[in-house]
């Protein structure tokens, strides 16, 4: 059995949904900043009620694409269609999404209901009870009436996606959400993308360098390189594919299960941990490998496969 | 519906600042200042007054009054003023941009005209409240401070205006000064949407107003051919409406200038900012 040890069980609530119509289309997307072509004819496609994850090392592209979307930059060429709507229509595009882009900056000398209530009264949606059931959503209820600078980074980017929310969008898109946060803050952060998703039925596109935080979150994913589109789909699927992967056993007696590796061809790249064997294997010899170790009497206490997604990215990079 | 909010917003955002009392309570303190000075420096030379126009004319009331302090502080003021409404209307775009809300803001579903529009009309809403308090101040403090009456005017001559008529004057005169200011707003606003922090639009907007100033003042032949077209050389056009007969060709002129210089000032800035790549 492979198990994912550090994954969110609520990430399994999400099914893919790669038939269904999708939330967000890009086509052909470029822009160029002077001498730096920032996307080159990027063209993606993000299912509705997915976690969708951007991928990309810093100034990959990630960023440009998402203030196209939003609305904050114009693109040099290609369109989008958000939830039906085209690109075409200017503004009403950006009807039924929300987004909160880089880190979260607020009007520091209001508080965090007087910055709710402007960015609401921007869509109709500024009702008290709508920006208090949020800030309770957010845990910032309690802190509603002190003014935004008295925040730590943390705090101001739950505000931020409360503010995010305000609108009741069907696609929330985020840009780089963790940025600046301890890990703590990362955590919470995460959770509540989860718990959005999950109870507000919202698709997201988060874009984000940290491949772990990805992997633990994203039902789908894209790659960006040097402003182009490396590869895109659903992360089970891809996983499918890897043919390589690295693996950590914890077995009973590792002297023995080491010996008993080194003797197979199924297996490459044995490596001593502290507490567990590391081996590299075809993924589609996982199982065959687990039932030859139970014939010998190794016993097994765990599997599981680590960094799949940041093996995975380091070797499209290595292609490229 | 939408701009009305947008605009309630944009108001609300300004009235929130400190920056935005600033020149308020400048005012509040100096005003008061100098209609007490006034009060204490004027007798002799109300004596001196009296004494030259009282075989020629009857004057009623004090000659030094409430109208005669409005318009003396009124004088001295229109060069101070563009700057402290330089300082909300330089704010209005690059006080958003140099923060990090336009990140939040522009990325809702409304036109960046909508934003502009918003952002334009409460930056001249504020300019109108200032204008109108500066009025109030001056003209409502004077009046209680030193009493209404007949009010002299030193212009080829003197000239003696009644209390009723100085009042409707007045209320001209703030109404020019309010279109001054407002083309004030509007280069501050020029220069708002190309920067990104709030200092640079108020020095850009007073750089403009002191060089425009300078060439429409200085009485030299190469610059005399061009003064009519600059937007400076009307902004004392206030004074006209105190003269007799008002010259409202003059002032009709000058007021479609400021007027044109008004539109051109914020058609530039919407060009600019409706282009713009928000990249902060």
């Amino acid at each position: 059995m492979i198990d994912t040890p550090e994954k969110d069980p609520l990430v399994e609530n999400i099914p893919p949904l790669q038939s269904m119509p999708m939330a967000l289309e890009c086509y052909g997307l470029s822009k160029r900043f002077k001498t730096i072509q920032a996307l080159d004819d990027v063209s993606l496609q993000v299912p509705t009620g997915s976690i969708f994850g951007f991928l990309g090392p810093n100034g990959a592209g990630k960023s440009t694409l998402i203030r196209i979307v939003a609305g904050l930059i114009r693109a040099d060429a290609g369109n989008f269609n958000i939830l039906g709507r085209s690109s075409y229509s200017g503004h009403k595009v950006r009807q039924e999404m929300s987004t909160l882009v880089d880190r979260a900056d607020f009007y520091k000398n209001l508080s965090a209901s007087q910055n709710m209530k402007i960015l609401g009264r921007l869509t109709g949606h500024d009702q008290d009870d709508h920006i208090n059931e949020l800030l309770q959503l957010l845990g910032l209820y309690e802190r509603r009436k002190d003014k935004v600078k008295t925040f730590s980074q943390g705090m101001k980017q739950r505000l931020g996606l409360a503010q995010a929310l305000l609108p009741n969008p069907r696609l929330l898109v985020l840009d780089e959400p963790t940025t600046g946060l301890d890990p703590q803050g990362m955590h919470e952060i995460r959770d509540f993308i989860l718990k959005i998703a999950r109870e507000q039925q919202v698709t997201i596109f988060l874009s984000s360098h940290l491949l772990h935080e990805v992997e633990l979150i994203c039902s789908d994913i894209a790659l960006i390189f040097n402003g182009k589109l490396a590869a895109q789909g659903s992360l089970s699927t891809i996983f499918q594919k890897m043919e390589n992967v690295t693996v950590e056993l914890e077995v009973e007696h590792s002297e023995l299960a080491i010996k008993f590796l080194a003797g197979i061809d199924l297996v490459s790249d044995i490596k001593v941990l502290a507490n567990a064997i590391s081996i590299e294997i075809i993924y589609s010899n996982i199982p065959e490998l687990i039932h030859r170790m139970s014939t010998h009497n190794i016993n097994i206490f765990s599997i599981s496969q680590r960094n799949r997604l940041e093996h995975y990215f380091l070797s499209l990079m290595e292609q490229k | 519906m939408i701009l009305l909010k947008l605009t309630q917003n944009e108001l609300y955002k300004i009235f929130s600042l400190v920056r935005s009392y600033i020149g308020i309570m400048l005012f509040t303190v100096i005003v008061p200042l100098i209609l007490w000075g006034y009060g204490m420096g004027t007798s002799h030379i109300q004596g001196q007054i009296e004494n030259a126009v009282s075989e020629m004319f009857f004057i009623e009331g004090s000659p030094t009054n409430g109208y005669t302090a409005a318009y003396f502080i009124m004088n001295f003021f229109w060069v101070h003023i563009p700057f402290l409404i330089a300082l909300v209307g330089g704010d209005i775009f690059a006080g958003e941009q140099a923060n990090g809300t336009f990140r939040i803001y522009a990325t809702r579903p409304i036109s960046r005209l909508s934003i502009f529009i918003s952002k334009t009309l409460a930056t001249m809403i504020y300019t109108l409240i200032f204008v109108l308090y500066f009025g109030l101040l001056t003209l409502g403090l004077g009046l209680i401070w030193h009493g209404g009456g007949d009010m002299l005017v030193f212009h080829e001559g003197v000239l003696i205006l009644e209390s009723g008529d100085a009042a409707s004057r007045f209320l001209f005169a703030y109404g020019f000064s309010f279109m001054n200011m407002a083309l004030v707003s509007s280069i501050a606003i020029f220069f708002s949407v190309m920067v990104r922090n709030a200092v640079g639009p108020v020095i850009g907007t007073m750089a403009v107003i002191i060089f425009f100033l300078m060439v429409s003042t200085l009485p030299l032949d190469v610059f005399r051919n061009i003064q009519p077209y600059l937007f400076t050389t009307y902004f004392s056009n206030w004074e006209q409406v105190f003269y007799d007969p008002i010259p409202w060709g003059d002032l009709f002129r000058g007021f479609g200038l400021i007027f044109s210089n008004i539109i051109f000032f914020l058609g530039v800035a919407y060009l600019i900012f409706s282009r713009r790549d928000i990249l902060s």
